[in-house]
């Protein structure tokens, strides 16, 4: 997005989190990572986990028995950001109305329970009902069959950026009419697989072996959950006119660019042109925002005068799917207006930058 | 004339299949109407049916911190002939970007002992290189640091349409100036996971499939890449780049019906086509050939035939349709990929290639079933269709020269 392209406009948040099922900003409060029991482990180990909740009791008449926990958050998440953003579907032309969804490791309860029908049945003795639930593109297809949304529906993944590229390509979508409305989905969930990898490679911090652990101690958090936003056209006739009861505009995206490597301070200022944020909102993917080379980026292209809000624990536990939350906590947090950047990096030279205008 | 800023050109394509390596392989093969689909056993203990394979994969350089997944060496393998077909070394790519689909992602690497204990078999030598090539992430970077591109990256998945979306969002980001050239295709092996799935839902039939005949019984997975190489006209001009086809629209939509099964009256592909057409301003009678999803399943191929009657009616001659993946079966991310380079293909040679063994075809009075020997003519504008499961749909239309 170079281009001077028209900006566009996230209306509505909803989120499946350790904070629980929310529509809106998700409030103000330190988290803390708890134990671990929807499997057996070898003694205490933790992380932000969602507890458990019944989909229905969120979303009434909701069905979600076979589905990956993934799918299941994936629906709840986008119905409470439809119903934040004000939008009574049955009025939208749902042709237009596309769906955008990142994740890093998919549905990983439910490939992980095809593993296992095969270790128990052999290859010819898998279920049948399982395995279209395990593909990565699962939950963005749920979502468009349970809301009728026939528009484009893309599953989209980055090592380092999965949301920040769901948000681009959401964008994109909009700004090409290929689409009226997006919703914007990123996520994972923790499954024994996807816990033991970062056990065994050493990636866990101390916290997740003890409920005092020393404060400011290295390592990773896992965390898991879903959050959504809703996009759409900052021209819309409904939105300009304010015809939506009860909508606001959280925040307006004006550009965006990522790339695995480069002369990223460069490539930002290109993007920024003659803006200049006052706030950067720095979504410190697996890394605390403090530590890492992402501050000194942050002031490289902003200016030493910018604010800068640092990513939380549970949102950089989700790793390269982290973004969405990441923005969410950041608005969540009453920032001042103007225009803010946010910004996340990843090795010597990988980037993801949005520039956002906050009303 | 049009606007080179937008108008959107395919300066190289790469493939691997099971023909081999390259666009010309795959070609010959087509054209002397080779299918490379047999019998096979070995996939994994107990399975019997027909796949096609790709043999003699090259396999690319690692080293102690890299594990490439089949996958990933597939497209790496694809990549590298894009790159060689285009006439440029990999450092002409250094501020592109790639856009790679597919669904297997690392799963050839993991066997069922992982999810028994996960720990221990990620403490196996190569256990955690081998769990950390799972993400279908991984393909992109594999193929991004194999050849030192470092634009934007994006990997894809939506089932069976994967391919072609890459495609289609490869065109976007050129538009958006995300970055000056995009690599973009899909690549996806034959792998025990995906193949028990197949099988456990009936849809795999067990001798070579025959897509759209009324007798077919089902799909026959292959494994193989295709990788395309996208740019703008006016940067294809300044640089001087060989201009094999024109993508002159794409569309992506969903059928929201269901989540195995196509819309029964092909509603939701239908209307992608349409919207294919609208973005490429051309009128269902100038499409001259289709290449269709065409699995050989009972229930993707009649809503198929519908969603062709529909899009095209009122055409003054029916739609010339043929399913390629009676020649090598249907290889999941890959297909829409791979099915983009041999429509490309079709509209340099003018040549529409058959359905092999379609002798009983679907009835439809507005579908001209392309079967037998292979059709000459001149093909300035084709299409290649995809569909997944969720119902993804996605719809590539390219020219054989700029107009």
């Amino acid at each position: 997005m170079t281009r001077n392209l028209p900006p566009v406009a996230i209306t509505g948040l909803g989120s499946v989190s350790p904070y629980g099922p929310l529509a809106g900003i998700i409030p103000p409060c330190p988290l803390e990572p708890s134990a671990i029991t929807a499997w057996q482990t070898n003694g205490l180990r933790r992380a932000f986990v969602v507890q458990p909740f019944r989909p229905a009791s969120v979303v009434p008449g909701l069905k979600t028995r076979r589905l990956d926990r993934l799918s299941a958050w994936a629906l709840v998440a986008s119905s409470l950001a439809i119903k934040d953003a004000g939008i009574d579907l049955s009025q939208v032309d749902r042709s237009r109305v596309a769906v955008v969804f990142a994740t890093a490791y998919g549905c990983v309860d439910l490939t992980e329970a095809f593993y296992l029908s095969a270790a128990a049945n052999g290859w010819n003795g898998t279920d049948p009902s399982t395995f279209p639930e395990t593909l990565p593109s699962s939950p963005a297809s749920h979502v468009s069959l349970v809301q009728g949304l026939r528009g484009p529906n893309v599953t989209v993944s980055n090592k380092d950026f999965a949301g920040e590229t769901a948000l681009i390509q959401a964008a994109s979508l909009l700004r090409h009419g290929q689409a009226d409305l997006v919703v914007v989905l990123a996520g994972d969930a923790l499954a024994p697989t996807l816990y033991a990898w970062y056990e065994v490679a050493g990636l866990l911090s101390p916290a997740c072996y003890n409920s005092n652990p020393f404060a400011e101690s290295a390592g990773f958090i896992p965390g898991e959950g879903v959050a959504a936003v809703v996009m759409e056209s900052s021209s819309r006739r409904d939105l300009q006119s304010g015809a939506r009861s009860g909508t606001r505009v959280y925040a307006q995206i004006n550009s965006g660019r990522w790339a695995a490597s480069g002369q990223r301070a460069e490539i930002i200022r290109q993007m920024l042109g003659d803006s200049v944020p006052s706030l950067t909102i720095c979504s410190g993917n697996g890394a605390p925002c403090a530590t890492s080379p992402i501050t000194a980026l942050a002031r490289e292209v902003s200016g030493d005068s910018a604010a800068i809000i640092a990513s939380q624990a549970f949102a950089q536990g989700l790793a390269g799917t982290g973004a969405l939350f990441h923005l969410i906590l950041a608005l969540s947090s009453r920032p001042i207006g103007g225009q803010a950047l946010f910004l996340a990096t990843a090795g010597d030279n990988g980037f993801a930058a949005l520039l956002m205008q906050l009303p | 004339m049009p606007d080179i800023d937008k108008t959107i050109v395919i300066t190289g394509v790469g493939v691997v299949s099971p023909y081999g390596i390259g666009l010309e392989c795959l070609q010959a093969g087509m054209l002397a109407g080779k299918s490379c689909l047999a019998r096979t056993k070995d996939v994994y203990p107990g399975f019997e049916g027909t796949t096609a394979r790709v043999a003699g994969l090259p396999i690319g350089p690692e080293d102690s911190s890299s594990r490439y997944s089949r996958t990933d060496q597939l497209a790496m393998v694809a990549t590298h002939d894009a790159i060689a077909n285009s006439g440029c070394d990999s450092s002409a790519f250094r501020e592109s970007g790639v856009v790679m689909a597919n669904t297997v992602g690392g799963l050839t690497e993991i066997d069922t002992g992982i999810a028994k204990d996960p720990a221990a078999w990620y403490r196996r030598p190569g256990g955690l290189l081998r769990g950390a090539s799972y993400p279908f992430a991984h393909v992109a970077d594999a193929v991004g640091d194999r050849f030192g591109i470092g634009g934007p990256r994006c990997a894809v998945s939506v089932a069976c349409a994967s391919g072609a979306m890459a495609i289609a969002l490869a065109a976007n980001m050129l538009l958006d100036g995300d970055a000056p050239i995009i690599l973009a295709g899909g690549s996806d092996p034959l792998c025990p996971f995906t193949l028990s799935g197949f099988n456990s839902l009936q849809a795999l039939d067990p001798d070579p499939c025959s897509p759209f005949d009324q007798n077919r019984k089902g799909l026959n997975v292959g494994e193989g890449s295709a990788v395309l190489i996208l740019e703008t006209l006016a940067g294809a001009t300044a640089r001087n780049a060989n201009v094999l086809a024109v993508l002159r629209g794409w569309a992506m939509n969903n059928d929201a019906f269901h989540t195995t099964a196509p819309e029964k009256q092909g509603a939701g592909l239908a209307d992608c086509i349409c919207l294919s057409m609208e973005m490429a301003e051309v009128s269902g009678d100038e499409i001259g050939y289709v290449n269709a999803h065409g699995t050989g399943t009972p229930l993707n191929d009649i809503a198929e035939a519908k969603a062709y009657e529909t899009a095209f009616r009122g055409r003054r001659h029916p739609i010339p349709v043929s399913s390629t993946k009676s020649y090598f079966g249907h290889c999941l991310g890959a297909a829409g990929a791979l099915e983009a380079a041999i429509t490309i293909m079709a509209t340099r040679s003018g040549s529409l290639l058959p359905t092999l063994r379609l002798t009983d075809p679907i009835e439809s009075s507005g579908i001209d079933w392309l079967r037998g020997e292979v059709k000459r003519q001149p093909l300035p504008l084709a299409m290649s269709a995809s569909s997944g499961f969720g119902g993804s749909n996605t719809v590539l239309i390219f020219a054989s020269g700029l107009s």
